[in-house]
């Protein structure tokens, strides 16, 4: 077993996955959120790969390839969204798309 | 002869069909004709069911086919079959053959009427019913046949949809019926139950092991039927009013066939009335009493047709009296001959009110002899009929029921008495109708019409003279078929069904009560037909004013307020009291309590859905962190 103890990397993993829930919570911007998002879903990758090099299994690493193709495919599809709304001369503010509201 | 009798039930029900499914396919007069040659088919095969029975003898008269068993249930089944025996076969050459006239008259007196094509299909649909009901093997197909034309009858007394009293008419004649359904649907329950049959010959013969009580039960529940199709008291009301349909169909339904259907019933079930003796009295004595109050009745209408619908429940009130007596022949020889005189004067009636465009009010009519000449005739033979002038066919009927009530002791001496008002009564009502209709001066109605008709309009197309000419015929020798004391074919006719048990003596009067009869009811009828010579003829006596007499005979001796007070009433406020009671605020009330928590809810909650997408990731961020904590404490 090479490089640092495995609680580092879980609390890189803790520091990075606040700071993406932060920015989730906190941003305006649908853009920012996205990418807060990336940032949460990257956390969760650092976890699984460093819990499989301390098992010495693949499937942690497998799991982070499947979460890197979702992330990809949620991106397009989030970008896409964005993109329809600039085109509709929308703002890019997430507390004014509220029409949900009960 | 038994092809003859399915010929004859199923051709109506093809020529219904046929009419109904090929719409506007076909011209209306082609529908007419159709349903026409669909009732004379049902004739022929009559016809020949009579040839077959005839053929026969006399103790192999009677024959049931069944098609297939029509429902079974357990121990208890009842097969779609079919009855032929003499009753029947009478009832079928009545039904189908005045029918048949009348149908054919109906074409010249609907022409022109938009609906023409329902009328014809709902005739038809009656024929075949009535056809089912005299038919039917069992008491259930008995009761099939009874309640189709109950609804034939409600579909053709309301065929004029859109005059509001036919309509409440309809739904009079309807309601009315139906009571006497459902005391027949209970009759046969107790049949049922007691005997496990509905078959005639087997639940006559389980009836003589039933207790008095249910016999006297299920004699009661025919009754109540037989009383409400055939419009005795006490549920005569809906008859007059059932004039609001076309005038053929009051001379086929009302008149000749659907309501004697209760003197069918009462022979056809006679071994049951002998087995309860009071009820059978009680049928006698409601028949009595009907044709009292419906003579009384009869002397102030001023409806051309509900004079003669009074008159139609006064015959039928000496059926029954007939029939209450065991002495079924007659009452169903009386039967026969009625359908001819009865129908005659409809139609005739109809001439006249086609004629005058569709009057009905005899106080503007008057001096029609001169414009109608034939017309006249057929009414006034009819009218000679009905009263019992011989030789004409009442005259044999009417006086051999009176002749048997005279033969039955002390109670049949009383009905006896009321039957001979009851003839001095029908020798007024019938002949005032006559004198005012067709006697004195032109009214202005008439001499309006035959002058914008002019003399060459006669009184009317073939289609509507040649049936009227044909039941003249009819009425005058239909009587002569039986002839008190000389001698009796049709007695003899129906004699194993009329004697085919032995429980009860048949009442036979000698034939001095027959003359006696005779001479007293036809004197009485020409008694009468002088009086009213005398009143509305010649006009020597004016007629008595008695304000409170008049008023109640107008009034048709109030039953119908009576029954508006004892049951339409109650049953109004009764009603409101549960709308107002119940369903308002409990049924109501709590459907409107679900609702509006619902609503409340839905609102409460919707104020959680804030549309900020950071209320949403903080409530599933907080959620997971709750789980953590409480995965972890848990562990």
């Amino acid at each position: 077993m090479h490089g640092p103890d495995i609680s580092w990397y879980l609390v890189v993993s803790a520091i990075l996955f606040s700071i993406g829930t932060a920015g989730v919570l906190l941003r305006r911007s649908p853009l920012i959120v996205l990418l807060s998002l990336e940032i949460m879903l990257n956390s969760a990758n650092l976890a699984l790969i460093a819990f499989a090099r301390l098992h010495g299994g693949h499937d942690g690493q497998i799991f982070a390839l499947a979460v890197m193709a979702v992330a990809a495919s949620e991106v397009v599809v989030g970008l896409g969204l964005i993109v329809a709304i600039a085109r509709k001369r929308l703002d890019l503010d997430v507390d004014r798309l509220r029409v949900l509201r009960g | 002869m038994i092809a003859g009798a399915w010929l004859c039930l199923l051709a109506p029900l093809g020529g219904a069909l046929a009419i109904t499914l090929l719409g506007e396919s076909i011209s209306r007069r082609t529908a007419a004709w159709l349903s026409t040659l669909s009732v004379f088919t049902a004739f022929a095969g009559a016809v020949a069911s009579f040839a077959g029975l005839l053929g026969r003898g006399h103790e192999e008269r009677e024959q049931v086919t069944t098609a297939w068993t029509w429902l079974a249930a357990g121990d208890f089944d009842v097969g779609l079959s079919l009855l032929v025996d003499p009753l029947s076969v009478t009832m079928m050459l009545i039904v189908s053959g005045v029918g048949g006239l009348i149908v054919l008259y109906s074409i010249g007196y609907m022409d022109g009427d938009r609906e023409e094509r329902r009328y014809f299909a709902y005739m038809s649909l009656f024929v075949f019913s009535m056809l089912l009901l005299v038919q039917g093997g069992n008491f259930l197909l008995l009761l099939v046949g009874w309640g189709l034309v109950g609804l034939a009858s409600y579909l053709l007394i309301g065929f004029w949809h859109e005059r509001p009293q036919a309509v409440a008419a309809a739904k009079k004649a309807f309601v009315m019926n139906a009571f006497g359904d459902a005391t027949m649907a209970l009759a046969f329950f107790v049949l049922i139950s007691q005997t496990g049959t509905l078959d005639f010959e087997q639940a006559f013969e389980g009836a003589g092991g039933m207790s008095q009580t249910l016999v006297n039960l299920v004699a009661l529940g025919l009754l109540g039927g037989a009383v409400a199709k055939s419009a005795q008291i006490p549920l005569q009301t809906w008859l007059p009013d059932a004039m609001e349909g076309p005038t053929p169909v009051s001379a086929l339904i009302h008149a000749a066939t659907m309501v004697t259907a209760g003197v069918y019933l009462i022979v056809r079930a006679h071994p049951i009335f002998e087995l309860a003796p009071s009820i059978a009295d009680l049928a006698a004595g409601l028949g009595a009493i009907t044709l009292l109050v419906a003579g009384l009745v009869a002397l102030v209408q001023t409806d051309i047709k509900r004079v003669i619908a009074y008159s139609t429940m006064s015959q039928i009130g000496y059926m029954f009296l007939g029939a209450g007596l065991g002495a079924y022949g007659n009452g169903m020889f009386h039967l026969l001959t009625h359908a001819f005189f009865k129908a005659l004067l409809f139609l005739a009636a109809g001439l006249v009110i086609h004629h005058l465009a569709n009057e009905q009010d005899i106080r503007k009519m008057g001096g029609l002899r001169r414009a109608m000449p034939r017309t006249y005739v057929a009414f006034l033979i009819g009218s000679l009929a009905l009263v019992g002038i011989p030789p004409l066919s009442g005259f044999f009927s009417k006086d051999s029921i009176l002749a048997s009530a005279l033969a039955s002791g002390g109670y049949g001496q009383l009905l006896f008495a009321a039957g001979l008002a009851g003839a001095l009564l029908t020798g007024i009502y019938t002949f005032r109708l006559l004198f005012l209709v067709f006697l004195g001066e032109p009214s202005p109605l008439v001499r309006e019409r035959d002058h914008g008709h002019g003399h060459g309009h006669g009184e009317g197309p073939w289609t509507m003279t040649m049936p009227v000419a044909a039941l003249t015929v009819l009425a005058v020798v239909g009587g002569w078929i039986q002839i008190a004391g000389i001698w009796h074919p049709f007695g003899e006719w129906l004699d194993p069904i009329a004697v085919g048990r032995e429980h009860l003596a048949l009442v036979e009067p000698s034939v001095t009560q027959d003359y006696v009869t005779s001479v007293l009811a036809v004197g009485l009828g020409v008694a009468g037909i002088a009086v009213a010579w005398m009143l509305y003829g010649s006009r020597k006596w004016t007629v008595p004013r008695l304000a409170a007499t008049q008023r109640t005979l107008e009034h048709k001796f109030w039953f119908d307020e009576l029954y508006d007070l004892v049951f339409f009433k109650p049953a109004v406020l009764v009603s409101g009291l549960f709308r107002r009671g119940v369903e308002e605020p409990l049924i109501g009330g709590s459907i409107a309590g679900v609702t509006f928590g619902a609503r409340e809810a839905g609102g409460a909650l919707g104020e959680a859905q804030t549309g900020y997408l950071r209320t949403y990731a903080l409530a599933i961020a907080g959620a997971v962190a709750v789980l953590v904590v409480v995965f972890i404490t848990v562990q």
